[in-house]
């Protein structure tokens, strides 16, 4: 009798997980030592899947402890270049490992022809861009076997070629894929002012249904546009955002991004613990148009947590 | 849109108004030049972590010009950005600014020297190692005895070494002499070290990276130095310090507990 095998789990079946924070080097020592009273991690893939030293060690011990989940920023899958399979097989070994909860990366595309760029560039929301990606999310989910989560990057610019909205795009694509969301409330609000669009139509418009995880973060406000930099507080207009967000996904697991300039464990926490108020019917007010208040000169960084003060306290010199 | 990034002077403000919609505070070329610039700043910043020695060394305006140039030459390629300076020594070493002249400028032979020895140490971070391994005991056979997964040897000529942990320990150095020195590194314990070691290590430690044994190790040492390989094997046997001290440093492994 032929065994019968397992079903693949389904974005209806992955559990909501409360309020979680990246996994982040600064932060290894505080939370091996205290183990603090966070409902999740999130760790960035690509920080874990070629470690042979402490931070797999660290996610190692993290997982035993905590639910666990792998965001990528690399698997590059609005690319025209076939998908890397040495970096799905490198993700899927360490998803063996660390059994995270789902696996999540961007509708982005971050490099073409052999060449990456450290970006999540957008892609053009087109039928035809549709197909393309469609395909590639059913491949990497038959190769990961499990769901593909993928999130609304923050873009800065607006293709003339595109003839969906972000939203359209991302319902068809779960249409198609069985895919789920993870929706990055911070970058609806950037990507919606720099693209001049409202983000309560962006909501309106949105898979709802398909929202298994949702970002929090700080922006940089650069007066002529925003800029998704992860450095300070969530701004006001992004909690009232979360507040809508909420309600709208049925309490989705949420996460605080915090990857530059980033404060002790305990500041980041305090930091997510404001979401209880907002997840309560916050006061925050997301009436009248924002007005931008320009900040300094911002970098957009998306992925600068892969390498900064990584080898900080670890070198030492031997005496001759 | 990728070839904007890595050549932003090549891209025609008329191509990007044909592509890139503009808004009411943002032109076309504007919302391009936000990923332009966030493409050359980030991949600085990341390499001047990579390379903070070196940034110190020459400077952060100068450092930046060379990895501006550094990546239009040979933009980044791998998915992970820890391969980011993994080409940057070579491509100091194919760029030096002294290829005509008849000697070759201390500054720039240092600058070089430096790049590969933090390019060394940057990759024995994260590399495979000894941790849950079984090191060795100084009670363990030289016929048991194997390298260390993560230890590396390299030759300078410079004292890099101390130069690099001058700079992380904000010391403020000043570039030094020429100084032929032999630097191993490795990770013991999630801690990177590095340990000055004498050309006859050196030669004896790298056969053994190289998959050798003791024995063949201390006939490379015999051949290099060209000393009679009897009188090597006596030292080894009768000068247990070098032996001990590498042990505990953690250089080797016990393949008989593999």
């Amino acid at each position: 009798m032929k065994a019968t095998p397992a079903k693949r789990a389904e974005i209806t079946d992955l559990p909501k997980l409360g309020l979680g924070l990246g996994l982040r080097n600064t932060h290894f020592d505080h939370i091996l030592n205290h183990w603090p009273d966070v409902d999740w991690f999130e760790a960035i893939s690509e920080n874990f899947m070629d470690s042979g030293g402490r931070p797999r060690q660290v996610i190692r011990k993290v997982a035993e402890r905590y639910p666990v989940v792998l965001h990528g920023v690399s698997l590059s899958i609005g690319s025209s270049d076939p998908l890397d399979m040495d970096y799905l097989q490198r993700l899927k070994l360490l998803a063996q490992e660390v059994q995270p909860q789902w696996i999540s990366d961007h509708l982005c595309w971050t490099g073409v022809m052999g060449l990456n760029s450290h970006d999540l560039l957008p892609v053009p929301l087109t039928e035809a861009t549709l197909d393309h990606i469609a395909a590639r999310v059913l491949r990497v989910q038959e190769i990961l076997d499990r769901p593909l989560i993928l999130e609304n990057p923050s873009t800065y610019l607006d293709f003339r070629a595109n003839t969906l909205s972000e939203p359209e795009f991302l319902r068809a694509l779960c249409e198609r894929t069985d895919c789920g969301l993870l929706l990055d409330v911070n970058n609806v609000f950037v990507t919606c002012f720099n693209t001049e669009n409202d983000p309560s139509d962006y909501f309106d418009s949105f898979p709802w249904n398909r929202v298994v995880q949702m970002h929090l973060a700080g922006h940089t406000d650069c007066g002529t546009h925003l800029i998704d930099t992860h450095d300070q507080p969530v701004r006001p207009e992004v909690w009232a955002l979360f507040s809508l967000a909420w309600k709208r996904s049925n309490g989705a697991a949420t996460l605080l991004e915090w990857d530059g300039n980033i404060p002790s464990f305990g500041e980041c926490h305090q930091e997510l613990l404001k979401a209880k108020a907002y997840m309560n019917g916050g006061t925050a007010q997301l009436s009248g148009k924002y007005v931008p208040v320009p900040g300094a000169l911002a970098v957009s960084n998306p992925v600068n947590f892969l390498v900064p003060d990584v080898m900080a306290g670890s070198a030492e010199l031997e005496d001759r | 849109m990728q070839a904007a990034l890595i050549e932003p002077q090549a891209t025609s403000n008329q191509e990007i108004e044909r592509r890139v919609r503009s808004t009411s505070r943002l032109s076309a070329a504007t919302a391009l030049g936000i990923y332009q610039n966030s493409y050359r700043l980030r991949i600085a910043a990341c390499m001047r972590d990579q390379f903070p020695a070196l940034c110190y060394a020459l400077g952060e305006g100068l450092f930046n010009d060379f990895v501006a140039e550094y990546i239009r030459q040979a933009p980044p390629e791998s998915y992970t950005l820890y391969d980011l300076g993994r080409r940057f020594a070579g491509f100091l070493q194919a760029n030096r600014p002294d290829l005509d002249a008849p000697v070759p400028e201390l500054w720039v032979d240092f600058i070089i020297d430096l790049a590969r020895f933090e390019r060394q140490i940057f990759s024995t971070f994260d590399c495979a190692g000894a941790e849950g391994l079984h090191l060795a005991q100084q009670t363990t056979r030289d016929s048991d005895l194997c390298v260390q997964p993560s230890l590396s040897l390299a030759a300078y000529g410079f004292p890099v070494g101390d130069y690099y942990h001058a700079v992380r320990q904000e010391k403020s150095p000043r570039p030094p002499d020429r100084e032929r020195v032999y630097l191993a590194v490795l990770r013991k314990d999630y801690v990177t070290h590095t340990i000055p070691v004498s050309f006859a290590h050196f030669v004896f430690l790298q056969e053994m990276c190289r998959g050798g044994t003791v024995g063949s190790a201390l006939s490379a040492v015999s051949q290099q130095l060209s000393q009679d390989l009897a009188q090597v094997e006596k030292a080894w046997n009768e000068v247990s310090e070098i032996r001990d001290s590498w042990i505990n440093a953690g250089f080797f492994l016990d393949r008989s507990r593999a």
